[in-house]
């Protein structure tokens, strides 16, 4: 194991975003901000509380995650384009690392930035609207644990992509869509009998669910269910995006 | 001591079309070694698959006897590469990256800075240690490639180009740079597009045309062996002899243009101009001017590819 090659590649992943804060950092918290002061504040008169819990206070945990996919997901897909399309994936290459180093040094740096903004946004309904942590240890392992699946999966289409317009199609077509209607904004109870099923077979929906019920201690799906979507998402997406990898898929001619 | 690079019956295609066509080479250690070819020929494939960024069809690859798919840490991390097309980044300073890409080879942050610092100062970069790549110039970017191969000191330099696009100033710079680096023991393997380049830093060179090597040596002794040359002589009392023959040479001659020119068509100018002499003499003739013509490296490019470098 290069295991200095290693951590260099992480920092530089870790670095690279914190370099950009303004782009990768910032906006989160504003939107998120946003979204608390009006969906939250001004719809809040006028929607019930749900499970017992107000309805700002019900939809942050949603609000982390949107961060958390978004952030991990991104950081890796963009990473690994730019070093693609900037010929910088050569200088890589030919280093004494192996790909299963390389790659698990993109998914860590992603993997962080997720966890970091998920953190934030997690502090920021702490600090705006009291935001309640019921089960601290579970909220930061499984923000840990779904940046790692979302990074992983930005592994795979940063592989994937050959341009910037690949991973926009793949963030407005598939994945935002999707955190939408994974019950960011909503509980899938109170939706009808059909668009509810639809909504289980949602992969979005556990994860959301799954820090739902870590922050707040109210679900709609048991917990082990929402960790084992999360978990199981987590390895499939590793096991896809390093074998891509080390396969040279798209980065070895 | 085994090889610094041998290859060994080399194939690679891309989708049905083959880029290397068994290619065997054998650079030793502490060689300064020219791999010339037009464009498309193999080179960069070659390279490609010595450091990883291409993948091995069929045939071998060993760095100081070495595999370099079941030792690719110990042949990468013998290994410094400078690629023909420029790297960028739009987050870091150029010391930044050299200092990272020591640490990928495994050299820690501590022991990267002097070494950066060293090979900053060599090729002229310290001054722009805090630029960001997009900000320097073409000549500025090709250096830092250079520096770039040279951080984590290799035992083989591999250059891809190295003066492609670079200055007259800067192109000598480079050349003594690398002589001294070979002076101190490197191996370097060179593609150029300049075969001045390689006739005046290289001790062999390999012409490579659609995927084979055409032919291998040094470049004096491919000029000797493949190249052609002639002796133009001025003559007095050759007009009084027209129509006749010299007699007693071993080579061809005809007319040149003017009175009493004649051009002999010889393998190795300098060796047969004293046969020349003589033998003219000995004919009744007196020589008045001498012009000599020796094939470059250039020419047995041309006549053994049928393509000039550039092409």
């Amino acid at each position: 194991m290069n295991w200095i090659g290693f951590k260099t590649l992480t920092m530089r992943e870790i670095t690279r975003f914190f370099a950009v804060y303004r782009q990768t950092v910032i906006p989160g918290l504003i939107t998120s901000g946003l979204y608390i002061i009006i969906f939250g504040l001004t719809l809040q008169r006028r929607i019930t509380a749900i499970d017992g819990v107000s309805y700002t206070v019900y939809i942050l945990p949603g609000l982390i995650m949107m961060n958390v996919i978004t952030n991990a997901y991104n950081n890796t897909a963009s990473s690994i384009l730019q070093m693609k399309l900037l010929q910088q994936m050569q200088d890589m290459l030919i280093t004494p690392m192996s790909n299963v180093e390389l790659s698990l040094s993109f998914i860590i740096g992603g993997a962080v930035r997720g966890f970091i903004n998920g953190l934030l946004v997690l502090l920021l309904g702490i600090a705006i609207v009291g935001m309640p942590v019921e089960h601290p240890l579970t909220v930061l392992l499984f923000l840990l644990i779904v940046s790692w699946a979302f990074s992983s999966a930005g592994l795979i289409l940063g592989i994937l992509a050959e341009s910037w317009d690949n991973i926009a199609t793949m963030v407005n077509f598939f994945i935002t869509p999707l955190i939408f209607l994974g019950g960011v904004f909503y509980s899938i109870n109170m939706l009808p009998g059909f668009w509810r099923t639809v909504s289980l077979a949602n992969p979005i929906y556990y994860v959301i669910n799954g820090l739902r019920y870590a922050v707040l201690n109210v679900g709609d799906t048991p917990f082990f269910i929402s960790f084992s979507v999360a978990f199981i998402m987590t390895i499939v997406f590793t096991a896809i995006g390093v074998g891509l990898f080390h396969k040279g898929y798209r980065i070895k001619s | 001591m085994p090889a610094a690079i041998e290859i060994r019956n080399l194939h690679k295609s891309y989708d049905d079309t083959a880029a290397l066509c068994g290619i065997d080479l054998t650079i030793k250690p502490g060689e300064f070694y020219g791999l010339l070819g037009p464009n498309g020929a193999g080179k960069t494939t070659t390279i490609g698959i010595i450091t990883g960024l291409v993948k091995l069809e069929s045939g071998s690859v060993s760095v100081f006897g070495k595999d370099i798919i079941t030792d690719y840490r110990f042949t990468r991390s013998r290994i410094g590469v400078s690629p023909q097309e420029f790297t960028s980044d739009w987050f870091f300073s150029i010391e930044k990256l050299l200092i990272f890409q020591a640490g990928y080879y495994g050299i820690p942050k501590k022991d990267a800075l002097p070494r950066v610092e060293e090979v900053m100062k060599k090729l002229g970069l310290y001054e722009k240690r805090e630029e960001k790549i997009r900000f320097l110039s073409g000549g500025m970017k090709r250096r830092f490639m250079i520096a770039k191969s040279l951080v984590n000191d290799p035992d083989i330099l591999i250059l891809d180009e190295p003066t492609a696009g670079v200055d007259v100033e800067l192109r000598r710079m480079l050349w003594e740079y690398l002589n001294e680096l070979h002076g101190k023991g490197k191996t370097i393997l060179l593609t150029t597009h300049y075969i001045e380049e390689a006739e005046k830093l290289c001790e062999r060179v390999s012409i490579i045309n659609d995927g084979r090597i055409v032919t291998e040596g040094g470049p004096d002794e491919l000029i000797r062996s493949l190249g052609k040359g002639s002796i133009e002589v001025r003559l007095t009392g050759w007009q009084e002899r027209d129509g006749r023959r010299l007699d007693g040479l071993s080579f061809a001659y005809e007319p040149g243009e003017g009175d009493g020119k004649l051009i002999f068509s010889v393998d190795d100018p300098e060796k047969e101009l004293p046969h020349v002499v003589e033998l003219v003499s000995r004919n009744g003739c007196h020589i008045h001017e001498v012009k000599i013509t020796k094939s470059s490296l250039e020419d047995v490019f041309v006549s053994l590819t049928g393509r000039a470098i550039n092409e």
